[in-house]
Parts: structure tokens; sequence; C-alpha cells
């Protein structure tokens, strides 16, 4: 009952080329993945507005932004959290006095006229009030904040 | 005298590809099933503000916006709009220089085009009050008609906007 060793004809694909075309995918995947999608909070359904500008990545690297996510019932998400008013109007605070340490540790002054060079980004959910958002603007305004940004989608 | 060379079959080292194939396998997974396309997002770029008399705003014009095109104070060159909110936060009214104006982004963007378009009107920027209940959705479909209405003028978009106090547009 010993099995013979019989002269078996072995396939061998060559698995090379399929090894590069995998690579080349991963290559891919890796450069267009967005790690950081600029605070991109799901839960925030942007209006449309077919004339809002496309952020180009340059600017987005070079300029000093702060993005804030307002939900539908107008309460800012911070790191995922809801945040209520007083809260919010704390972390704007926080945030402000942050961008007044650096322009001084960088030895800028700030004009009074001009306000602080950082950009508020606003990703407002589309069923929000004004009323809610305007509160979180005025905030902004009042700790120096000129610069503002609503962000849109440009398309459905 | 020729010696015949004899083709000897080199033997190489066998390198095993598949456990490799089989770990970019296991990323290239993961990253199609992580892979999820921001979607399109564009901004509207102003500068706000806080609020003040018109005549200050003159006096004290944004650091980054240019020398006024003409002599005419702020107040005169800034188109007064306001948007009256219905139910549900819906936008019911749209006044533009206290006529009204219909409550369609197009019928807006051309009656817009009307004020900005015209040599003989001042307007170079518009100050929109808000009714506190509008839907913010709303608001963005209002600023876009402006928007879309300030670049076929060919003048650059400045807005601002502010809540709209009780006793104002009745």
């Amino acid at each position: 009952m010993a099995g013979s060793v019989t002269g078996e004809v072995r396939a061998e694909p060559n698995l090379t080329p399929l090894l590069d075309v995998v690579f080349q995918l991963i290559t891919f995947f890796m450069l267009v993945v967005n790690f950081t999608a600029d605070n991109y909070d799901q839960r925030v359904h942007l209006p449309v507005a077919g004339s809002a500008r496309p952020v180009e990545d340059t600017q987005r690297v070079s300029e000093d932004r702060i993005v804030l996510n307002v939900d539908r019932e107008g309460h800012l998400l911070v790191g995922g959290q809801v945040q209520p008013l007083n809260e919010a109007l704390q972390t704007i605070k926080h945030q402000a006095d942050l961008v007044k340490l650096n322009l001084k540790a960088a030895g800028q002054k700030v004009d009074p006229a001009s306000g602080l060079p950082t950009t508020i980004v606003f990703r407002a959910d589309k069923d929000s009030t004004f009323s809610s958002v305007m509160t979180l603007i005025n905030a902004c305004q009042t700790q120096g904040f000129r610069k503002f940004a609503l962000k849109a989608m440009t398309s459905t | 005298m020729r010696r015949q060379k004899r083709k000897q079959k080199v033997e190489g080292p066998n390198v095993p590809i598949a456990p490799m194939l089989d770990m970019a396998f296991q990323l290239l997974t993961f990253f199609v099933l992580t892979y999820h396309p921001a979607p399109q997002e564009g901004q509207f770029v102003m500068t706000l503000l806080p609020p003040q008399p018109a005549t200050a705003m003159a006096a004290a014009p944004a650091a980054n916006q240019a020398a006024p095109s003409n002599e005419l104070p702020v107040a005169l060159r800034t188109l007064p709009t306001i948007l009256k909110a219905g139910d549900g936060g819906s936008l019911a009214r749209i006044v533009v220089e206290q006529n009204e104006v219909p409550n369609d982004p197009k019928a807006l963007e051309e009656a817009l085009g009307k004020y900005l378009q015209d040599p003989d009107l001042p307007f170079d920027q518009t100050l929109i009050k808000v009714d506190p209940k509008l839907r913010y959705a709303e608001l963005m479909t209002v600023i876009n008609a402006f928007s879309n209405a300030f670049v076929k003028a060919r003048k650059d978009p400045k807005l601002s906007f502010v809540e709209l106090r009780p006793d104002e547009g009745e």
C-alpha cells in the first residue's frame, strides 16, 4: 500500500504581476485617503449652494483656520461632543486666547480694526436656525475674530 | 582549441511571494473598506464686523477692504435686504430696498441683478437682516443668489448679515 512518487506536474503561476497590481492599488488608496478630513463631522448636513467656492488644499494648509461644527439644534460640536452654549462660548474664548498667545510669541501685533488673522470656518447644519449660528458668530466677533467662512455643499 | 561553454543552470533563491501577496491583499482590503470620499465642500468667505452704526462703519472699514470705489458713504452703497421667516423657519418674504422680491432663487437673482448691474445705482455691498427663526439652509440660498448676482455684475461679493429686530420688516 505504499504510495509511489509519480511524476506530478505542478502548476506554479507567476504571482509577481499580480503583486505589482495590488501594490499599485494600495499606493493609490494611500494617496487618496484623507485622514485629516478638515474636522469633518458626519452629523452635520451642510446646505447646498452652487456658487460656494471649493477650498484648495494649499489654502487649507497655509491659512490659519478654526473649524466650528454646529448641529441642527444649534449646538457646537467639539471633538465629537455636543457642547451647551456656555461651554461653547468658553471654547471660542479659549481658541481666541491661543491665537493671541501664538501671535504674541511670534512677535506680531493684533490690529483691533482687522481683528485676529484666523478664519473661523462654520460648518453649520442646514436645519439649524439663524439665531443659533449668529450667537456663535457674535461670540467669535467679541473675541476679535473678523474673518469667517460659511461652508456649503457645492452639489447635492 | 575551442572550448565549448556549457550552459550552467543557475538556481537563484526561491522567495515565497504568497505571504507577501496575502499581506498586500489585507492592506488593500483595509484601504478599500475605509475609503470614504469626502463630499465636495465649498465656502463663502466674508469679513463680518461687529454690529455698529453705519457712520462708524464708514469711518472704520475692514483692513482687507479695498479703498471705496467712490466717495459715497458705506450706508448709501449698501443694498439693504430683509429676510422674514415663515412656518418651520422657511423663507416667507424677501424685501430688497423696501421692495418685495419673489421668493424664488432665480427670480431673486434677476431682481438683485437689476440693483447691482445698474450703473446709476451705487450699490456694491449688501447687508442682510435675517429673521432669527430662519433656517440656515434658506439663508444660504439667498447668499448663493447674492453671490451669483455680484459675479454677474462683475463686482466683488461683499455680504454681511445681522439679526432682524422684531419691530423691523413689518
